[in-house]
């Protein structure tokens, strides 16, 4: 502790001498900041809750923990270079931000370069992902001011724009899990693996349903972070238990998507997968859990959050069964994101409406 | 009658903070100097009765105004008036009689008039009786006006004075007889007790003592904070709302304390004036968590001398850690306002890592720390600001957690941004209760409560209007 204490003393000296460096100073504040806690202190309240952003984002990190490990687990030692690339670029374009604008680093990319490698292919080249991070990061948070004005989950916005920007390699490129023994903790990749589908692509092209014991415990293809859904489940309720989720997204979420892919599977049997198979597929659980509740881009207002969740769960099915793409619960968070302001705005004017 | 207080939505149990104060009461020693302030409220204050030089006794009237009906300035002490001070700045200070302490008696000289069968003294009598000893913080006609006394215990504060004390032996008969002795004032009015849960003993004791009096309620409250803030109370228990700007007795309710209560039975029985004031003194900083019986206008630091920790800076409080007033410079002095102090660490330390550490003793709404999970042990308590500020997040914490059902991270945007207009009295800017919830629980560290405050500020600065 008293290391780092002299090391950032150092560097503060460093940067008050040179003219240059001291367009740095946002990136050293954060460094200091992440190691050493606030001397200020309280007016009135004299007291305050001991959580903190930082704490927050932490609480979220923690609870992807355990899918990151699967992760690793299922798709080779590669997932963590996904991982570093996202964090050091996303890091990067943060940064040339918070020094342009001279403004502190915000804690908010602790999740977003955390999440965003977890909805992409894990045969996703590295490059992809450093270009993918950098736009979601510049157009999906930056271009509106940064963290907690952003109307769109940066995330989903890179990971979109990947998907429109490169189809081939976003949808085509599927590796089947590693499974048994150490898996892969001790390989890079899984080369060997024959290219297989997605439970969503085997249903949409040759009407296969993946049984839900390998959907559920992460032995199907899939995004990177998406498969090992017992341990999104898990991250979720942890989540919704400690408070920094709110449990409405995600309970009407996954409520409602259920319920309307019953009802479309009833009259569209070809194009609508059965319930419990559109819940234990593609992203729609993690979607739900760790991104549809971001808090910055879903609806303040309680009844906003009804709203947002039955919509998601609505377009999720009808973009999944009716549109060119396999998976839809991505577009569907991003379209509820542009929705979230209106649904605000008309719940709070009917709450106050006759006052 | 016993009833279960309707509760709120939102709101915040503050449990298990350190250094409640204990059921002990200990005389605080005669002050050397007193301060007494004549003013008696924002507006109004009483003319000195007496000079410099003049010879007090502890209970002589050194201040009244029976022009405008204020209850008189007392002094605590026998002693020597040594100075009145005029204020150089009067819209800021108060004039202030000064008054050395010439001698050790503890002695009070009583009123004259008083009978311990009070119920012989006609209503007028027991009415100059209370007004002269200064009891009741309450307009002198108040026994038309008021029609429903609510006498409040709920200690939903993370530090409460100890009720077991202020109704300790004997206490409890006279806090009854006083009820009684305000009945026969305010035969009109209705009484209602709000006593917090936690006090099961004293809660049957009275209700076994008062279960036949019909014009007389218990309500058992949940400790949730701010069950005691007034805007919440009036409407849970008479379903009456005090609009803004304006005191619960003005529409008709006394709000009391306990202590108050057997104050006044004190003075009609004994003729003692209201100059001795229990002082719980709470928090870790505090070498012990006594309850302290203080002369009013003594100083702070007299009274506090050896009961502080030295080890590390101390923050004073007044009454609560959440809106009370910080007690600067030890200067100030005890009024009939003081019912407890609060000692806390003024914590500017730097924590390593502070944000990753498991928190078994870490206060949260969220779940976030491990104390919230092990409810049983003691929190720690300080005035850091535990992280550094940052843009709303739009988590909804303060939404939630708003007992007055507004959404306060709404009406900061507005306030920030400076859109002064209907929109914020229509999202209902004005029924805050200022309870500080929302900058107590808020992640980023956001000013909330001054953010509203401001805005209701400048938003009749502007000239709108509240909407009853």
């Amino acid at each position: 502790m008293k290391i780092v204490k002299r090391g950032v003393k150092n560097l503060y000296s460093l940067l008050g001498k040179n003219k240059y460096l001291n367009k740095f100073r946002p990136v050293l504040n954060a460094l200091d900041e992440v190691f050493f806690g606030t001397d200020k202190v309280n007016t009135v309240p004299h007291i305050t809750d001991h959580l903190d952003v930082k704490r927050f984002m932490t609480m979220v990190i923690i609870a992807l923990a355990p899918v990151v490990l699967a992760s690793v687990y299922f798709w080779g030692l590669r997932v963590l270079a996904v991982i570093a690339v996202s964090y050091i670029f996303g890091g990067l374009t943060e940064v040339a931000f918070a020094i342009v604008r001279k403004k502190e680093v915000h804690e908010g990319f602790l999740v977003t370069g955390l999440i965003f490698p977890l909805i992409l292919p894990p045969a996703v080249p590295l490059w992809m992902v450093a270009v993918g991070v950098v736009f979601g990061v510049i157009f999906g948070k930056e271009a509106f001011g940064g963290t907690g004005k952003n109307i769109f989950n940066p995330a989903i916005v890179g990971r979109i724009f990947l998907s429109v920007a490169f189809p081939r390699i976003m949808s085509v490129n599927w590796q089947a899990p590693f499974s048994g023994g150490w898996g892969g903790f001790l390989h890079y990749q899984n080369v060997d693996a024959v290219v297989s589908a997605t439970p969503l692509v085997l249903f949409k092209n040759q009407d296969i349903l993946t049984p839900w014991m390998d959907m559920l415990f992460g032995t199907s293809a899939g995004c990177i972070g998406e498969t090992f859904r017992i341990g999104i489940i898990a991250g979720g309720l942890f989540l919704i238990l400690t408070r920094i989720i709110d449990w409405r997204i995600p309970l009407t979420f996954l409520i409602s998507a259920p319920l309307f892919s019953l009802i479309g599977n009833t009259f569209f049997h070809a194009h609508l997968a059965p319930p419990a198979f559109q819940l234990l597929s593609g992203g729609l659980l993690l979607g739900a859990f760790f991104m549809a509740t971001d808090p910055v881009t879903c609806p303040f207002t309680k009844l906003g959050k009804w709203v947002a969740g039955i919509l998601l769960g609505m377009l999720t099915v009808l973009i999944r069964g009716f549109s060119g793409y396999v998976e839809g619960a991505m577009f569907a968070i991003l379209l509820v994101n542009v929705f979230t302001p209106l649904i605000d705005s008309v719940v709070l004017k009917l709450r106050y409406k006759t006052k | 009658m016993l009833k279960q207080l309707r509760t709120f939505k939102g709101g915040f149990k503050f449990k298990n903070y350190p250094g409640q104060a204990k059921p002990i009461l200990l005389f605080a020693g005669l002050p050397s100097r007193i301060f007494i302030s004549l003013a008696k409220n924002s507006s109004a204050e009483v003319k000195p009765l007496v000079k410099k030089g003049d010879i007090v006794f502890a209970g002589q009237i050194i201040g009244r105004d029976d022009a405008n009906i204020l209850s008189p300035a007392y002094s605590s002490v026998n002693g020597i008036v040594e100075d009145i001070k005029l204020p150089t700045d009067p819209q800021k200070e108060n004039p202030v009689i000064v008054i050395r302490s010439s001698d050790t008696s503890q002695q009070i000289r009583p009123l004259g008039g008083c009978l311990s069968s009070w119920q012989k003294l006609n209503p007028e009598k027991i009415k100059e009786l209370i007004f002269l000893s200064g009891a009741l913080a309450l307009p002198v006609d108040f026994s038309k006006k008021i029609t429903q006394i609510i006498i409040q215990e709920t200690a939903a504060e993370p530090y409460n004075h100890s009720l077991d004390l202020i109704l300790e032996g004997k206490n409890t008969l006279n806090f009854i007889e006083g009820i009684n002795i305000l009945k026969k004032i305010m035969p009109s009015a209705q009484v209602h007790l709000a006593i917090s849960r936690q006090n099961k003993r004293i809660i049957s004791e009275i209700h076994k003592l008062t279960a036949h009096l019909d014009w007389l309620d218990v309500c058992i409250a949940e400790s949730k904070y701010p069950q005691g803030s007034p805007q919440l109370l009036l409407p849970a228990m008479l379903k009456k709302k005090i609009p803004h700007g304006s005191s619960p007795a003005d529409i008709g309710v006394a709000l009391l304390q306990a202590e108050e209560v057997i104050a006044v039975y004190e003075a009609v029985t004994s003729g003692k004036p209201f100059i001795e004031k229990i002082v719980a003194l709470s928090g870790p900083c505090f070498k012990e968590n006594i309850h302290l019986k203080v002369r009013l206008g003594a100083p702070l630091n007299e009274i506090l001398e050896g009961r502080l920790k030295t080890d590390e800076p101390v923050r004073l409080v007044l009454n609560s850690l959440l809106i009370g007033q910080e007690l600067k410079g030890m200067i100030s002095p005890v009024d009939k306002t003081y019912s407890q102090i609060i000692a806390i660490a003024d914590n500017r330390e730097r924590e390593f890592l502070a944000f990753l550490r498991p928190g078994s003793r870490r206060d949260s709404y969220s779940g976030a720390f491990l104390a919230h999970w092990l409810p049983w042990v003691k929190k720690s308590v300080d005035t850091n600001q535990h992280g550094e500020e940052r843009p709303c997040i739009s988590c909804g914490y303060c939404q939630e957690i708003c007992p007055a059902k507004i959404i306060p991270h709404l009406l900061a945007r507005y306030v920030r941004k400076e859109i002064i207009d209907e929109a914020l009295i229509s999202y209902e800017i004005f029924n805050c209760v200022e309870c500080g919830l929302c900058s107590f629980v808020c992640p980023s560290k956001i000013h909330l409560l001054k953010h509203i405050q401001e805005g209701q500020k400048k938003l009749l600065a502007e000239g709108y209007h509240i909407k009853a």
